[in-house]
């Protein structure tokens, strides 16, 4: 690879992370200044970072939303990768005209704009007596059309010869499912996990419906209330937001070197 | 090619099946201790929910009430709670927080949905809603008719609450506006604060064009995309966007024409900064960018952010429109307290919010020394607290004054529809701002509206 | 054979079912009942049976063709841009010998994680009339005074189409990225060997392999981009006039804003869902789902 090209890769690369970076430097800025400060437009460190954070603790009930928003978080994407990768994999392994037209129906409950059947949902959710609970949250986003039609694509580059291998070696179609395809598709977990878990984790609309206690609270919701008051406190919003964020964050770092060392090192 | 697939097939089941092994277990582990917790929570708020449809809320005189502001009217609550104490030592009050459109957008889910358990049995209302929310969903808020002495407040404030002769709720807070304004600025442009008392809007601009000149800051600042202004200006001149009987209020209306000729000239004639958002408008003065906020009196505690500021403010009553009938009063949002119909504790949130909030002088006092809110009950305006003097407003009675106005704001009818007019209007607004006939432009907004209300 | 594969067939339903049948309980449930309510109008709970005037509605109501026009704009213009730009990236980031590729990776997908509340918050003090980016631009002497990004029309939609680029390339970016792992370093090497220029590989083996995948985020950006709202609502609010607006904030404002309308509310709705099936039905047959 030429010198000069390379340079040009990381000249382009340096730019887009620069700019992909410049909120988050003037919100970690931000959360160290005064709330008058942050709106002048200050672009430097100040010595508000301790008060700040005492008061959004004194003010807010963070951490049980916290634990909360983890909860919700956790246990609603280990669901839908489950649920979601059996049939991203059974659609596309298994294809038949059947499943081929079910899938397409599937299809159809993305492209409905949330706020358009949140009245209902939250009526069956009323007579199923699970308002205000984190399974009303966790229960509608268990499955996705959006993740098993993800799943659905990437197993197209599956190499199905393992599968038939493995049915020589005598395994039965569940097993095939569990020690064959997942192993083999740890990339395609983990990006699903870091995208399920943050859409989870951001999940703003159906928890403001469905909870109602504050103790039942999760962050986005606590950060909306925080910031719409009459005199919002940019300060405390900032160090808000940076709470909120942080876990999205390291979930990324944690699962990134799972898709980005490759998965077939071993079939040459 | 086959006995490389076999070997790497080997190699995926002996390391997969332990790294599987290893993620299957603590997978189990995880979903099985949170579906745990899960169901211990949906458990326990089962059986709170089931205590609440029974004995257990009216037995423990527990009300639940949604606020949007914790540090404000959820505050009030506060006090209201601690003051009703006092006779009902067994009272307890649950303050639900949120933000304001997510308050408004869950009320109108449940009401919708038919789901009352997930009412609260007290919630904040903001006035421009209020004929909206009765008309939707009837029979869903309580009538407070002879439950609240409404002669104690002021009519503007009352006016919005009445509905077909009924009284639904207790007035709270009011947005009575005043032009706040930089005594020093002014000074410097050759102004005295007589000078700004009793003024024309057409006056402003001219005093504005000299406090560009002299000291170059702004007089005011200008947001196309919010309707604060032109609301204030309406209601000033007793009119609104729509009329009482819900029809758009644009075409032959003389206070709306001459509200748009005033905001386009502020517009055209340089003195107003343009900001887009809240905290820019609340920047602009607290860092010292304009010489006057035209706004209601809650912007006060704002306004007393900028503490280096102190003794460099005053407020003078609004400037007015020249058409007939105009004062120098205006109003700038305001909420009320309603009691959800359907609520299993009615009588005592009814109770609870007339004895306080519907008629405690004390309450009002409170309000307003704790946390800087204004209401419209008339006994509280003579009381101490109303009367001091602030030494940030130069040693000016500033409630006292503010009370004073809120006497004279126009009592008029908010109607079901301000929004879509609001809407209609912002709209055609740019227009306007680029000099396009007015006349075309307020028929062309009637029937924008017209269409969006059918 | 024949009847193994009829047990395959009879096999792949058990992998389908429960999930279907969630998805059918927590989506087409309540998109059926949402159906029934586009046949009705009124305030609130008042209202009444109009059969198909809501959908005739649709095509005199100025505010939903403003609306339309403001999303297919974003639609056309930045769902383009954003793929290509999500999809070079990666094969950046995915060259075997790049440097640095764990900061570049983590700086460009950052952006996603943020949430709606971050997301305004931050907008919209870099955009503001006194906000840094019209400070930076003046310091270089790109412009002579600041631009009021958010109340002019062009400008506005600019700045829309600039965040959203902003908050999704990076989440392309990791689709495409794990995608490209069960492509084989080989490939390229026989290519490198047969002289094929970076940008040959590219377009002759990088996206060919990666169609499954581009056609997935195809997909899914055109719905996403249809269904906009976060974005809108917090940064410019629909404004200035109803420039921004998108249908999303229309079906809300119907809802929870103006004097609800959940009827005609739930028409538009439809009328989403239809103009995205049809884009997502011609986009797989382009997209080459031959077998």
């Amino acid at each position: 690879m030429k010198k000069a090209s390379a340079l040009g890769v990381h000249l382009f690369l340096m730019i887009v992370s620069a700019i992909s970076l410049f909120p988050f430097l003037w919100m970690l800025i931000g959360m160290t200044n005064s709330s008058s400060d942050i709106v002048k437009g200050k672009f430097s460190f100040g010595s508000m970072l301790s008060e700040n954070i005492t008061k959004l603790l004194d003010m807010t009930t963070l951490g049980t939303a916290f634990w909360n928003s983890a909860l919700i978080a956790v246990v609603g994407t280990l669901f839908t990768l489950i649920l979601s990768s059996m049939a991203g994999y059974g659609f596309e392994i298994y294809r038949s005209r059947g499943k081929d037209r079910l899938f397409g129906l599937l299809m159809l409950s993305m492209m409905m704009p949330f706020a358009a059947v949140m009245i209902p949902l939250f009526r069956m959710f009323s007579r199923m007596g699970l308002l205000n609970s984190p399974t009303a949250v966790i229960l509608p986003t268990i499955t996705t059309a959006f993740m098993i039609f993800f799943f659905m694509q990437n197993t197209k580059s599956f190499p199905r010869e393992l599968l038939q291998a493995g049915r020589v070696d005598g395994l039965n179609e569940w097993r095939l499912f569990t020690r064959v395809y997942m192993p083999t598709m740890k990339p395609t977990y983990a990006a699903a996990a870091i995208i399920t878990f943050m859409n989870n984790w951001n999940n703003f609309l159906w928890p403001l419906i469905a909870l109602q206690t504050q103790e039942k609270k999760t962050l986005p919701l606590i950060v909306s209330s925080l910031a719409s008051s009459y005199n919002p406190d940019y300060g405390i919003i900032m160090v808000a937001i940076v709470v909120t964020t942080l876990p999205t964050v390291a979930i990324f770092f944690l699962l990134q070197k799972q898709f980005v060392q490759g998965m077939l090192g071993s079939v040459k | 090619m086959n006995i490389e697939i076999h070997e790497a097939l080997t190699q995926i089941k002996q390391k997969g099946l332990y790294t599987l092994k290893k993620w299957l277990s603590v997978l189990l582990l995880v979903s099985l201790t949170a579906s745990l917790l899960a169901a211990c929570g949906s458990a326990k708020s089962e059986t709170a929910g089931g205590a609440e449809g029974s004995e257990g809320k009216s037995g423990s005189k527990k009300v639940v009430a949604w606020a949007w502001d914790p540090s404000f009217n959820g505050a009030a609550l506060k006090i209201a709670e601690e003051l009703y104490k006092k006779d009902h030592p067994d009272f307890q009050l649950e303050v639900v927080d949120m933000a304001k459109t997510d308050l408004e957008q869950k009320l109108n889910t449940n009401l919708a949905a038919g789901v009352k358990d997930g009412l609260p049995d007290i919630i904040l209302v903001n006035d421009p809603n209020i004929q909206k929310y009765v008309t939707a969903y009837p029979n869903t808020f309580a009538d407070f008719t002879d439950k609240v002495d409404y002669s104690q407040f002021s009519p503007y404030k009352v006016d919005a609450l009445r509905i077909d002769d009924k009284i639904y709720g207790v007035p709270f807070d009011i947005g009575v506006t005043g032009m706040f304004y930089r005594t020093d600025y002014l000074e410097q442009a050759g102004f005295k604060a007589e000078d700004l008392e009793n003024i024309t809007w057409d006056r402003y601009i001219e005093i504005g064009k000299e406090v560009k000149e002299k000291t170059g800051k702004y007089m005011s600042t200008i947001n196309p995309n919010d309707e604060a202004l032109t609301s204030i200006l309406l209601q000033s001149g007793g009119s609104w966007y729509i009329t009482p009987d819900n029809k758009g209020n644009f075409v032959d209306n003389p206070v709306m024409a001459e509200t748009l000729r005033v905001y386009k000239a502020i517009s055209d004639s340089g003195i107003a900064k343009p900001v887009t958002g809240w905290s820019e408008f609340v920047g602009s003065f607290n860092s010292g960018d304009v010489a006057t906020v035209v706004s209601g009196v809650w912007q006060v505690a704002s306004i007393m952010d900028a503490k280096d500021q102190s003794g460099k403010w005053g407020v003078a009553p609004i400037p007015r429109l020249n058409v007939e009938g105009a004062v120098n009063a205006s109003n700038e949002g305001g909420s009320s307290w309603f009691v959800l119909e359907g609520s299993a504790n009615k009588d005592l949130a009814i109770d609870f919010l007339a004895k306080t909030i519907g008629g405690s002088s004390e309450f009002y006092e409170r309000f307003l020394k704790e946390n800087g809110g204004v209401g419209s009950y008339i006994p509280a305006f003579s009381s101490e607290a109303y009367g001091q003097e602030s030494e940030f407003f130069g040693g000016q009675a500033i409630y006292k004054d503010f009370t004073e106005w809120s006497k004279q704001v126009p009592g008029i009818s908010l109607g079901t529809y301000t929004q879509e007019a609001k809407d209609a209007l912002k709209n055609e607004l740019p227009n306007i701002l680029n000099g396009a006939d007015l006349k075309d432009s307020l028929f062309n907004i009637q029937r924008l509206f017209e269409q969006q209300v059918q | 054979m024949g009847s193994k594969s009829t047990k395959s067939t009879f096999m792949g339903w058990q992998f389908v079912l429960l999930p279907s049948a969630i998805i059918v309980l927590f989506s087409f449930y309540p998109m059926i009942q949402s159906l029934i309510l586009s046949f009705q109008s009124g305030k609130g709970n008042v209202t009444s049976f109009i059969g198909l005037n809501n959908y005739a509605r649709l095509f005199s109501d100025p505010m939903f063709k403003q609306a339309l026009f403001n999303t297919l704009l974003y639609l056309v213009v930045q769902v383009p841009i954003m793929l290509f730009l999500g999809l070079v990236i990666a094969y950046f980031l995915n060259m075997p010998k790049l440097r640095f590729k764990g900061f570049y990776r983590t700086a460009i997908f950052l952006p996603c994680v943020t949430s709606l509340v971050s997301y305004a918050v931050l907008f919209k003090s870099i955009f503001a009339v006194d906000g840094i980016l019209n400070k930076m631009l003046m310091s270089i002497h790109l412009i002579d005074g600041p631009i009021a990004w958010l109340m002019d029309p062009v400008w506005a939609r600019v700045v829309i189409i600039a965040a959203i680029t902003w908050r999704w390339t990076g989440y392309n970016m990791i689709f495409y990225l794990s995608a490209m792992q069960n492509i084989d370093p080989s490939v390229y090497e026989a290519a490198s060997i047969d002289g094929a220029s970076k940008t040959r590989q590219f377009f002759s083996i990088t996206v060919p392999m990666l169609k499954p995948i581009i056609l997935f985020t195809a997909i899914i950006s055109t719905n996403g981009t249809l269904q906009l709202f976060d974005e809108v609502v917090n940064i410019t609010n629909g404004g200035p006039g109803n420039a921004t607006m998108t249908i999303s904030q229309y079906i809300y404002n119907l809802s929870f804003v103006y004097t609800p309308n959940f009827g005609y509310a739930a028409t538009v709705s439809y009328a989403i869902v239809i103009m995205v099936a049809v884009l997502a039905f011609f986009q797989l047959k382009v997209g080459g789902e031959k077998k």
